[in-house]
């Protein structure tokens, strides 16, 4: 458990290290939410929430790529596949937690008209979901270039489709306007939150899945060698 | 050069300890030429390092203090054993190099 | 050269190689009193003396060596490796028992990195096994390192990973670094900020930590400037007496004679 966190605690350090990250994390999704502040303020919360899914997995793709030229040397210091990326999972959703708190209180204060436990919800899966995205990302493309054009799609994909389409269900942030749709319909039902929390946790176990099952191939014991 | 110093070094130690510009001389009297500073107390430091010779600093009468250095069981051992096989290596060289 | 010129150079050349000048330097000393001629005569010059007597020191002769003993701590038997349809490594054996510094040598492209890389266990060969005794560190060519983590962080991750508490984890870093004469420079910088050279010392310290039975270093002195590449030997040769079975790539061959056995992987016919 030590291990774990000793890993959390540099990947921390590093982040926190990385100016141009940070800033980006900030101020991006506040772009994103004053965008849409003014005629259709109720989409607001739903472009914020696609900036901070953004970001958080553009600072988990960086993350991901940097931490492959340690981790070979690592393993061989003793740590366990799961403690390396389990370690950064845990960094990345702490930032993301401290970044969803004044977003949450800016949407808390500046809209009024919508549900705002359900708000909290698309936040906390958002960056539930968009820590592991960002990781696995950069365990399955070899370098962050790739991985950027990959986000930057999925981010105008998310915008673009119609949310009703079939294939718009295939994109990893889809319950964000399910869910929005709660949140900010007076009418609608609660099978939205349920509909999005299912989205959102298969697509989570999915990233989850990518994430373990790269990193222990990449980092496997070999056969070949034997250490007595 | 080198191995054979080393055993001549031990040699004039078996005559009692000294220090090295004293056994530069006992080598040199006993017919190897003059040898360097430069070659003989690297030589020593390595029979130091293997246990051949044991050292303690003396602080000489009215002047600095020296380096002495005496064989220790190994290195009388060594040498013994080394003189032997010189002495059959001799006996050998000389009776190839007799002329018949 | 006045006696107290060559003295001085002789002590400050010992000093340069981590060897306390004060007793060697009486003797010299002493021994020039007596004998009344030139230092430059008896000893010749300073600095060539000196590396003979660390030399003698340290053991790095090859006459009246034992010869390595027992099981090897790292043995590679038949090792092939393909890349598409060259072949690179063609049935390689290599062993290395505690104690000694195998060298391997070989022209660009000849498999050297490969090699090392298949013995630390991060890349699998087309065929052959390797056997390792005990703990590997290993030094890579490049990388290793996070950019954005100051040297201490660093020791604690990687001691972290050994199961070693925090500040022994830093002191015994620090302390490995200031034999590789790390510059003393005020605060800590992140990885990033140091020179290639500065970085490379803190990648060779890091393979060094935790004092593994075998360590595997990857030509790992680029960067260094003269004097640090000497005290990367230094530390290499102060591992082997530690009792490890050293491993270094290298394509600089004026330091082979230093090395007890020497793996050649020049091809011996165009492939």
């Amino acid at each position: 458990m030590s291990r774990t966190l000793t890993v959390a605690e540099m990947a921390l350090r590093e982040i926190s290290r990385r100016r141009g990250v940070l800033i980006l994390l900030a101020l991006l999704p506040l772009a994103f939410y004053y965008s849409r502040r003014g005629e259709a303020y109720w989409q607001s919360v739903r472009f914020v929430s696609l900036g901070i899914g953004w970001t958080l997995s553009t600072a988990a793709l960086f993350a991901g790529s940097a931490a492959r030229a340690v981790e070979p040397r690592l393993r061989l210091s003793g740590y366990a596949t799961h403690q390396l990326y389990l370690g950064r999972l845990a960094a990345l959703w702490t930032v993301g937690l401290a970044l969803i708190v004044p977003y949450f209180l800016l949407i808390r204060f500046d809209l009024d008209n919508v549900r705002h436990g359900p708000v909290a919800l698309i936040l906390l899966l958002t960056v539930a979901v968009a820590a592991p995205f960002g990781l696995a990302l950069s365990a399955l493309l070899p370098r962050e270039l790739e991985g950027m054009l990959v986000l930057l799609t999925v981010v105008a994909m998310q915008m673009l489709l119609n949310p009703d389409k079939a294939v718009a269900h295939a994109l990893p942030f889809w319950f964000t306007r399910e869910i929005g749709v709660y949140a900010i319909e007076h009418d609608a039902g609660t099978d939205h939150v349920l509909r999005g929390l299912i989205h959102a946790s298969i697509t989570l176990t999915l990233f989850l899945t990518l994430v373990a099952v790269s990193s222990s191939l990449r980092l496997r014991r070999r056969p070949h060698i034997s250490v007595a | 050069m080198r191995g054979v110093l080393d055993l001549c070094v031990l040699g004039a130690l078996a005559r009692g300890e000294s220090y090295g510009y004293e056994i530069a001389q006992r080598l040199e009297a006993g017919g190897l030429g003059s040898i360097a500073g430069g070659t003989l107390y690297p030589a020593l430091l390595r029979l130091e390092r293997l246990g051949l010779v044991v050292t303690d600093w003396r602080a000489g009468e009215g002047g600095p203090a020296r380096k002495y250095y005496r064989l220790s069981p190994e290195g009388t051992a060594t040498l013994k054993a080394a003189a032997a096989d010189w002495a059959v290596f001799v006996g050998n060289v000389n009776a190839m190099m007799e002329v018949p | 050269m006045t006696v107290d010129d060559w003295l001085a150079a002789f002590a400050a050349e010992l000093r340069r190689r981590r060897v306390e000048p004060a007793g060697l330097v009486a003797e010299a000393a002493a021994h020039l009193r007596d004998s009344g001629r030139a230092p430059l005569q008896v000893f010749g010059p300073p600095t060539a003396y000196a590396v003979s007597l660390v030399d003698s020191l340290r053991g790095a002769t090859t006459e009246l060596r034992r010869p390595p003993s027992g099981e090897p701590r790292l043995a590679a038997v038949r090792i092939v490796k393909r890349y598409g349809r060259s072949t690179v490594l063609d049935g390689v054996d290599l062993s290395v028992h505690a104690g000694e510094v195998v060298a391997i040598i070989g022209a660009n492209g000849s498999g050297k990195s490969t090699m090392l890389r298949i013995c630390a266990g991060l890349l699998t060969p087309d065929s052959g096994h390797v056997r390792i005794r005990g703990t590997i560190g290993y030094c890579p060519q490049e990388g290793g390192t996070a950019d954005f983590l100051t040297p201490d962080e660093h020791y604690v991750l990687i001691g972290a990973g050994r199961g070693e508490p925090r500040e022994q984890a830093r002191e015994r870093g620090r302390t490995a670094a200031a034999t590789l004469d790390w510059p003393r420079s005020s605060g800590s910088p992140v990885a990033r900020h140091l020179s290639g050279g500065t970085r490379q010392k803190l990648n060779l310290v890091l393979a060094g930590l935790g004092d593994p039975d075998v360590l595997l270093l990857d030509e790992p002195y680029q960067g260094f400037d003269n004097g640090s590449y000497l005290d990367f030997w230094q530390q290499v040769w102060r591992w082997r007496d530690a009792g490890k079975a050293v491993v270094v790539v290298t394509h600089r061959l004026a330091e082979l004679d230093r090395a007890d056995a020497v793996l050649d992987l020049t091809p011996r016919s165009p492939r």
